[in-house]
């Protein structure tokens, strides 16, 4: 059954001053299924990072619903939307998001804490989430003093504690290199093996070829979608590549 | 043409870094403002023309000198604190190929055009409030104001001198930290780690036990001229250990709650908390030198006002008598006589009455002296039924009753006459307690007068530092405002976590002042009493009114900074 369900979404921004209309999202529809690993590729400027938003329910639609669980986006009240996020959506950003201010531990604690978490069920869910990214040995150490891709996976461990229902990332391998990058999406690989759902925004046809479907967008409609089957990565990559040069934009890396 | 590419880019710096100048410029214009406003009544005619003149010219000769000290001080320490502030920039600037030389030009010109704005604004103040003040001062030393107030010259001169002092060194100091640093540094400077300092324990405890040392013996000397002789001491004690807690004290505080797990791990004191140990890192200092400020400024204030509001009272223990006459050693028993007779018939002839109480004496006449005033009333006096002027350990003792006027005229007539009849013993001296009082409204007046201009001084400097914490913490905090909110904290939640942090932030300096002048009064108190201010309910009241003023306008500063603040964190 589809777990999170896209609704004929479109996004207007206005300009200051209203004088021109900006059409962010044109009447984009699409369904998720229960572990599913869904990538979404355009370039830039093409609407990507606003839909991410709105799926995030960061951002609200100008025209158009989502459904997560059947449960629409529209219906629950500002008040508990946060509640909402932070039970039924992860997230991992492009720039990680980590707080300078606390420990990874803490950083990954984070949303449990907010969620009023008892102190022993906290640390039972700590270690295996992080023995899994292997990071159970930095987790006294503050951001500043770890790699890039280190940071990532503790944005990662921090997404996935509160087991949320779908894992929501934006760009993850944007400011990593190849090799960080390759391991980072071989975590997502792994999430996606033991069940999870995962919709991945990014503009890499790299990261994109390890997804189970990839969404193409452009100006803000969607344009295409590829399912993976059977295939490899290398195949699937290769195709995903030649789509691209199709729409005309992407980046192979 | 080179020359103006540099003063373009300078001018367009100091306009884009608004946020910071302004207020930098603001703060020059009030230092240079009110350094003006003191050098110019020093050495305006006004001033010299009035009775207890000398005494206040003297008071402000003395002022101007520690008030040059704090200035150069102050500014210096302002411009570290912004040029640090802008080290990505210069990194920047090197990567995009300007020469160092080149960048130290840039910052020489935005110094000049930063203080020379600061001292032409300064002048408007001091122009605009000049007349006023003086009219002011006059009343405050009880004089009559004589000439027009105007500001003399040597008055701009010797602040033109101070400011271009200050300019030299500040640009010097700028264009080596250019220098001295390589781009790359520079720019990486921002990212700063905070790891968890080794080693805090123990300064920490060092600064608890100089505290509490400081507490001790500003609470325990009883001697008034001890407690004179060590309250600069121990201020400078209390300085180092207030840095010490508000750096290592306050940060171990705070690792000693996030140890307690249970109290950690809860929503709101776990933001509040690492929240805390940012801002601790980051501001410590700051705060430090804000508390240190508030404590300078109120000391000050309620010193000065104890001082001018109890200046009746140390005038009278100064002078338990109207007044006294002070008769040599080698005078005679005749001698003695004639000068008490000429007291006697100058008091009639100006209708003033002369007493004397000899409760009055600090110490009872003793048998033998109680004895000679009897004997040389009633065996070498004619004035057989009159009682004696007190005459004890050489000198005539006596009050004057009589109108103001009379009294006066009495003791100037009294000066006169001695002068005149009595020229072959030139050593007699007449102090009076009408002449102390005036000499008393022109130091107090003028001290308080100076104290106002600390004070504004220290407020000046201590909201330039409040400021410039609100809107760097302002730009850091919007970024974790966001991450936050991204988490699924809700909007309500992280505003009152940010809320409760600022206000912490915010009462820590105040809440250290308060604690501070606690144990400063009773040492304050006690020093008072070497100018025979013996009223502690005076002071008391001096300070907790000058603290609980101080607190208002501190409040009422905070509530417009953090407007500033408010705004970037919502942008």
């Amino acid at each position: 059954m589809s777990l999170l369900q896209v609704k004929a979404l479109g996004k207007i921004y206005n300009t200051k001053l209203g004088m021109r209309q900006c059409v962010a999202l044109k009447n984009v529809s699409f369904e998720v299924i229960e572990g599913e690993f869904v990538a979404i590729m355009g370039a830039s400027g093409s609407g990507k990072t606003t839909l991410l938003n709105i799926l995030a329910s960061l951002d609200k639609p100008t025209t158009g619903d989502v459904l997560l669980d059947g449960k629409s986006f529209s219906s629950i009240p500002d008040r508990e939307l946060s509640e909402f996020r932070r039970k039924h959506l992860g997230f991992v950003f492009q720039d990680f998001n980590l707080l300078d201010t606390f420990s990874l531990k803490d950083n990954i604690l984070l949303p449990l804490v907010l969620m009023q978490t008892p102190l022993s069920e906290m640390e039972a869910r700590l270690l295996p989430v992080t023995r899994r990214l292997g990071i159970t040995q930095l987790l006294n150490k503050y951001p500043y003093e770890v790699s890039g891709g280190e940071k990532q996976r503790a944005a990662i461990a921090r997404a996935v504690i509160t087991d949320p229902r779908i894992l929501l990332a934006d760009e993850p391998t944007g400011a990593l290199d190849s090799k960080a990058s390759a391991g980072l999406l071989g975590q997502f690989a792994d999430l996606h093996g033991i069940g999870k759902t995962i919709l991945m925004v990014t503009h890499s046809a790299m990261a994109a070829s390890y997804a189970s479907r990839v969404l193409f967008i452009s100006d803000g409609a969607l344009f295409s979608q590829l399912y993976r089957g059977d295939e490899t990565n290398r195949t699937f990559f290769d195709r995903i590549v030649a789509n691209l040069s199709i729409l005309g934009g992407g980046d192979i890396a | 043409m080179r020359n103006g590419f540099y003063f373009r880019l300078a001018l367009s710096n100091v306009r884009r870094n608004k946020l910071t100048y302004v207020p930098y410029l603001v703060a020059t214009a009030v230092m240079s403002g009110v350094f003006l406003l003191i050098a110019g009544l020093l050495f305006s005619k006004g001033m010299t023309n009035t009775p207890s003149g000398d005494t206040a010219r003297m008071l402000f000769a003395f002022g101007l000198v520690v008030y040059a000290l704090f200035t150069f001080f102050f500014m210096f320490y302002i411009n570290n604190f912004l040029i640090k502030r802008r080290k990505k920039e210069f990194g920047l600037y090197g990567i995009l190929g300007l020469d160092k030389r080149h960048v130290g030009r840039v910052l020489v010109w935005e110094n000049l055009f930063v203080i020379g704005g600061g001292i032409a604004a300064g002048i408007a103040i001091a122009l605009v409030f000049g007349r006023l003040l003086f009219l002011v001062l006059m009343k405050l030393i009880h004089a009559v104001p004589g000439s027009s107030f105007s500001i003399p010259p040597v008055a701009y001169g010797l602040m033109l001198g101070l400011f271009f002092f200050v300019f030299l060194v500040t640009s010097t100091i700028n264009v080596i930290r250019v220098h001295t640093a390589n781009p790359i540094a520079l720019l990486a400077s921002e990212k700063r780690g905070e790891k968890d300092k080794k080693g805090l324990v123990p300064l920490a405890l060092l600064g608890l036990a100089l505290l509490c040392g400081a507490y001790y013996y500003a609470w325990t000397t009883e001697i008034p001229g001890i407690a004179l002789g060590i309250f600069f001491p121990l201020a400078i004690v209390v300085i180092i250990a207030t840095y010490l807690l508000f750096l290592c004290g306050s940060i171990v505080v705070l690792r000693l709650l996030r140890m307690r797990k249970s109290l950690y791990y809860r929503p709101d004191h776990f933001v509040t908390i690492s929240g805390m140990f940012h801002r601790m890192r980051q501001n410590a200092r700051g705060l430090a030198t804000i508390c240190i400020l508030s404590t300078m400024l109120v000391v000050t204030v309620s010193g000065t006002l104890s001082l001018y509001l109890g200046r009746e009272e140390m005038t009278r223990g100064m002078y338990p008598f109207d007044a006294q006459v002070y008769v040599p050693k080698s005078a005679s028993q005749e001698q003695i006589v004639a000068y008490d007779e000429a007291l006697r018939r100058i008091a009639a002839e100006h209708h003033v009455v002369l007493s004397a109480d000899e409760n009055k004496l600090v110490t009872k006449l003793p048998e033998g002296e109680q004895f000679r005033r009897n004997n040389f009333i009633w065996e070498d006096s004619a004035f057989v039924d009159v009682p004696m002027l007190i005459f004890y350990d050489g000198s005539f003792r006596f009050d004057v009753a009589g109108s103001e006027d009379d009294c006066l005229a009495f003791i100037q007539a009294v000066r006169d006459r001695y002068a005149e009849s009595f020229a072959e013993t030139p050593n007699l001296i007449v102090s009076d307690i009408y002449t102390a009082r005036e000499e008393g409204y022109g130091f107090y007046g003028g001290l308080l007068f100076l104290g106002a201009f600390f004070a504004v001084l220290f407020l000046a400097v201590a909201v330039l530092i409040l400021y410039f914490k609100q809107v760097t913490e302002g730009y850091e905090d919007k970024a974790r405002f966001d991450i936050l909110q991204q988490v699924g904290m809700d909007d309500h939640q992280v505003r009152k976590t940010i809320n409760a942090q600022v206000l912490w932030v915010f009462f820590l300096p105040l809440a250290a002042t308060a604690l501070h002048m606690l144990f400063a009064s009773k040492i304050m108190a006690r020093m008072l009493k070497t100018f025979m201010l013996y009223d502690w309910g005076l002071v008391l009241a001096c300070i907790g009114g000058t603290l609980v003023a101080f607190s208002a306008l501190y409040f009422l500063i905070y509530r417009v900074t953090a407007r500033t603040y408010y705004r970037i964190v919502r942008r």
